[in-house]
């Protein structure tokens, strides 16, 4: 009888999704059906749109939303180096990485938007993917800035920022080795989740974030959170980069089709 | 058997202590001093580089950090290292090496009583290992006064918790004089210059011992 | 203070060296190097030394009130300091990317894992829990930094014991050691931090770096786990590209040496066990080493007293007393005191002193007179326009510069205007 007043609930659950932040405890992360909380399947990714060159005075810029998770990249450079001149380097371009969160973001109103631990390794871990990525080495003693701000936060941030200041990256016209694509996973009852929400990270869920240049399968950056047995992290890891490769599309359809619109626009 | 020691206070004692110099691999000069259960880790660098903003022209720039075990650095280890920097820069040949950096680091591994002595004999070993020219040697002897009015030497922390008085000198090997003194609670002058007179006997052995330990680190070198 | 640069000859040696398996100190490129776990005086307190890098961690608690958000769980904190002492490019006070990364995959290693049960350090629900705090002081940094503080870290836990508490009504009573023997805490799991650093854009890849090995390497691969080969956290840093395959590896070669580890800290701490029940002295002085050249120690050893006392009063006697004489306090004007000799008090005499000399009966009509005469003289001079040119307010700066409207300023600048005018007009007197 219980079991069967149970399944109601999640059912209810499935329909409504904004009511899960109520009590995460008690919370099943997959249903029996093998739906998540906001109703996508295992596998599947959140809605990503973007759009590119949405700042006319940056070098680059770029929006993306996925899901409800909404970031802004801007990206200046290269140039001079600015600031203290020992870090230039004489063989490579430095980059230097700025993450911040809105302080309207998430629910609880954090005191400082940036500069916290979280923050700066969050900054840290950014500068990292995209000197990986980056051809650095066109650029000798110059400087890449880019800033990257979360406007609205319901997971996988690390992820949304990553794409984003891909695409911003991309607008500045800065070379890459390929694109950049993050994905956030986690795993749940045996089942690899992709693109996990906020609900689904605070669930206790352990989650997996990895960047991905996915024409050569090579790993910019992996990290990872909470307890995971040795044998499940090959499927981790497969999983999500299946859906780095899943993001790397879209990604690429919003670059083709800012070029197309800038063409119409300069009569090519 | 020291409680007999300090009840009978016709003799006082030191604790057993030793130390352990170069056992660092990165800082030029290293020693770990230990006076019974508490022990002092000390590392030199320099002479080296110095920040202009903190450059003397004339001489070097010695800089003391003392670390707590626990917690940052308080106003009570800042008070400390200006101890230890104004003796170490009594003896430092500082003028030998202008517009250069020194910096001691002090890092507390336990602390028993008498942390400051141990503070200023690690320090001392240190400086020695790095081979900085110094005008004299300098230890450190804590005395304690208690209730009834003995002086104890080398007090452990529960020794220090119950006197009515505590004194450190820092004490030069050439004439035995005083470099630094810092005392807590009150006293009379009689007993000060006990206590002195008392530090000034105990430092014999502590240079004894010094001496001893550089002899057998040289031992066969020489 | 900068560090030393590596020498582009040096940077090559240690390339070619690893293309060809060798490393510096002769180790196999999978092999860690020597480790002992020592252990302090206090519970809780824990050295590492792994090669010739040093660490020590200790663990401390306090009562507190407990986050809101989890009202009956105990806080963890951790810290890494970078002490100075470990090499001269550490700062202190200063957070930098080192340190941040350190402390964040150590949070990530020991807090997030779960591996101690925060739910037991509650006292009161809501009010009072246990906070432990970890401090990992590096005391000599020879190369991976991280996998010492971490075992330096799980080490120090597992050694410590928080006193007991005994709850009745309202009232908390926190034993000391003597009355109730401490507890340990429960910890669940040892993760473990194993790195990897990667060369050559991830050919090459070597097991616990040195710091030479360090400062060439392209990046570094940390991975946590635990004896039943459970990851706690995966952390790359540095700009390389990995393949899945090379992570897979890694996580293999990690499983292996956790175990290892882990084996290592429960015989060390067994060991520890025995001796502490033993009754036997245990701590920082017991592990210095006795054979080495370097090290020396002595036995407890009186120190003489007998000529002290005969000295000590030979120094008082001979000393010169202090003049018993107190002076007596003067009172140059009324509110402002004086005691000894030395410089004058000038507290309040600056306007006045020419006045002071005058009337010490302190005639106070006559002074109003004075001050009487010099408002008007100062109205005069504020005409005469010269006067006003040595005070300095906004005012007064624009009469100079608007010498035809003279009668305009006075309207302007109000008392202020007149107070300021005395006092100069009062230096000119004097000159």
């Amino acid at each position: 009888m219980g079991n069967v007043v149970q399944r109601r609930t999640r059912g209810a659950l499935r329909r409504c999704p904004f009511e899960v932040c109520g009590n995460m405890a008690g919370l099943e992360l997959l249903s029996d059906q093998g739906y998540r909380l906001d109703g996508r399947k295992a596998t599947e990714l959140r809605k990503v749109q973007a759009r590119m060159g949405v700042f006319a005075q940056a070098d680059g810029s770029a929006y993306l939303e996925q899901g409800n998770t909404k970031a802004l990249a801007v990206v200046y450079g290269p140039h001079e180096m600015r600031g203290s001149r020992s870090r230039t380097r004489h063989d490579q371009a430095v980059i230097n990485c700025q993450y911040s969160m809105a302080t309207f973001s998430t629910a609880e109103r954090k005191r400082r938007p940036h500069g916290d631990r979280k923050s700066t390794e969050m900054s840290l871990h950014l500068k990292q993917t995209f000197e990986a990525a980056v051809m650095t080495q066109l650029y000798p003693r110059s400087q890449i800035d880019i800033y990257v701000k979360i406007l609205q936060s319901d997971g996988g941030n690390y992820s949304v920022c990553v794409n984003a200041a891909t695409l911003a990256v991309i607008d500045a016209g800065i070379p890459m080795r390929d694109y950049v694509c993050a994905c956030t996973v986690g795993f749940v009852d045996e089942t690899p989740l992709a693109d996990l929400c906020y609900a689904e990270e605070s669930g206790g869920v352990s989650s997996l974030a990895l960047a991905l240049l996915p024409r050569g399968g090579q790993i910019a950056l992996l990290q990872m959170d909470a307890r995971l047995h040795q044998d499940h992290l090959e499927a981790l890891i497969e999983a999500a980069m299946t859906a780095c490769k899943g993001v790397s599309k879209v990604l690429d359809e919003v670059v083709r089709q800012h070029l197309q619109e800038v063409s119409v626009l300069t009569g090519e | 058997s020291r409680d007999e020691l300090v009840c009978g206070s016709s003799n006082v004692s030191l604790r057993e202590f030793g130390c352990e110099q170069s056992l660092l691999s990165r800082p030029d000069g290293s020693a770990s001093f230990v006076q019974g259960d508490t022990s002092v880790l000390a590392g030199v660098y320099g002479p080296a580089e110095v920040k202009v903003s903190k450059e003397i022209y004339d001489r070097a720039t010695l800089e003391v950090l003392i670390q707590p075990k626990v917690g940052l650095p308080s106003v009570r280890e800042r008070s400390q290292e200006q101890c230890v920097r104004e003796t170490c820069e009594a003896s430092l040949l500082l003028t030998l090496h202008p517009r250069s950096s020194l910096t001691l680091v002090l890092q507390v591994l336990h602390d028993d009583g008498s942390l400051l002595s141990c503070f200023l004999n690690a320090a001392c070993m240190a400086l020695m290992d790095a081979g900085l020219p110094m005008s004299c040697l300098f230890c450190g002897v804590t005395c304690a006064i208690d209730a009834d009015g003995q002086i104890i030497t080398d007090p452990t922390a529960a020794q220090e918790k119950e006197s009515r008085a505590l004194m450190t000198f820092a004490i030069d090997s050439k004439e035995c004089r005083v470099m630094m003194s810092s005392t807590k609670g009150s006293f009379s002058v009689h007993e000060l210059q006990q206590c002195i007179a008392v530090s000034q006997k105990a430092s014999e052995k502590i240079f004894q011992f010094y001496r001893d330990s550089v002899k057998r680190r040289y031992s066969k070198t020489l | 203070m900068k560090d030393t640069p590596l020498a582009n000859c040096e940077r090559d040696f240690l390339l070619k060296a690893i293309e060809e398996k060798k490393r510096l100190d002769g180790r196999q490129t999978y092999d860690y190097r020597k480790m002992k776990i020592t252990f302090g005086t206090d519970y809780g307190c824990c050295f590492v030394e792994l090669g010739k890098t040093r660490v020590m961690a200790q663990v401390s608690c306090e009562l507190v009130a407990p986050k809101e958000s989890r009202p009956n769980e105990g806080i963890m904190f951790f810290n890494i300091e970078l002490s100075p002492m470990a090499s001269p490019t550490f700062e202190q006070g200063r957070q930098s990317e080192l340190s941040v990364k350190l402390n964040r995959q150590l949070e990530r290693c020991l807090r997030n894992s779960k591996c101690i049960d925060t739910e037991s350090l509650c006292v009161v629900s809501g009010e009072k829990v246990w906070q432990i705090r970890v401090d990992v002081h590096m005391l000599n940094h020879d190369g991976n930094l991280m996998d010492a503080a971490s075992i330096a870290a799980i080490t120090a836990l597992c050694h410590f014991r928080r006193p007991d508490v005994g709850i009745q009504g309202d009232e908390v009573t926190v034993y000391s050691p003597e009355e109730r023997d401490p507890i340990p805490l429960s910890i669940y799991h040892m993760p473990i931090s194993v790195s990897f650093s990667f060369f050559q854009q991830g050919t090459y890849l070597l097991v616990d770096p040195c710091e030479r090995e360090e400062r060439v390497m392209d990046g570094l691969l940390m991975i946590a786990m635990n004896k039943h080969r459970e990851i706690c956290s995966i952390q790359s840093s540095g700009g390389i590209m990995l393949l899945k395959e090379q992570v897979m590896r890694c996580s293999k070669i990690a499983s292996v040496k956790v175990s290892e580890i882990t084996e290592l800290i429960s015989k060390a701490l067994e060991n520890d066990k025995k001796a502490r029940k033993a009754g036997g002295r245990c701590g920082f002085a017991e592990s210095m080493p006795q054979e080495r050249i370097t090290a020396l120690k002595m036995d407890e050893t009186p120190v003489e007293m007998t000529e002290v006392t005969d000295r000590a009063n030979d120094i008082v006697q001979k000393a010169e007393a202090p003049s018993q004489t107190v002076p007596s306090p003067v009172v140059p004007v009324p509110g402002v005191g004086q005691v000894g000799q030395g410089l004058q008090n000038t507290w309040g005499l600056e306007e006045e002193d020419e006045e002071e000399e005058n009337d010490n009966s302190g005639e106070d009509e006559e002074v109003k007179e004075t001050k009487m005469e010099v408002e008007q003289h100062d109205k005069e001079g504020s005409k005469q326009e010269d006067v006003v040119e040595i005070s300095d307010s906004e005012e007064e700066e624009v009469v100079i510069l608007h010498p035809e409207t003279p009668d305009k300023a006075p309207k302007h600048t109000g008392p202020s205007f007149h107070q300021k005018g005395a006092a100069a007009s009062k230096k000119k007197q004097k000159k």
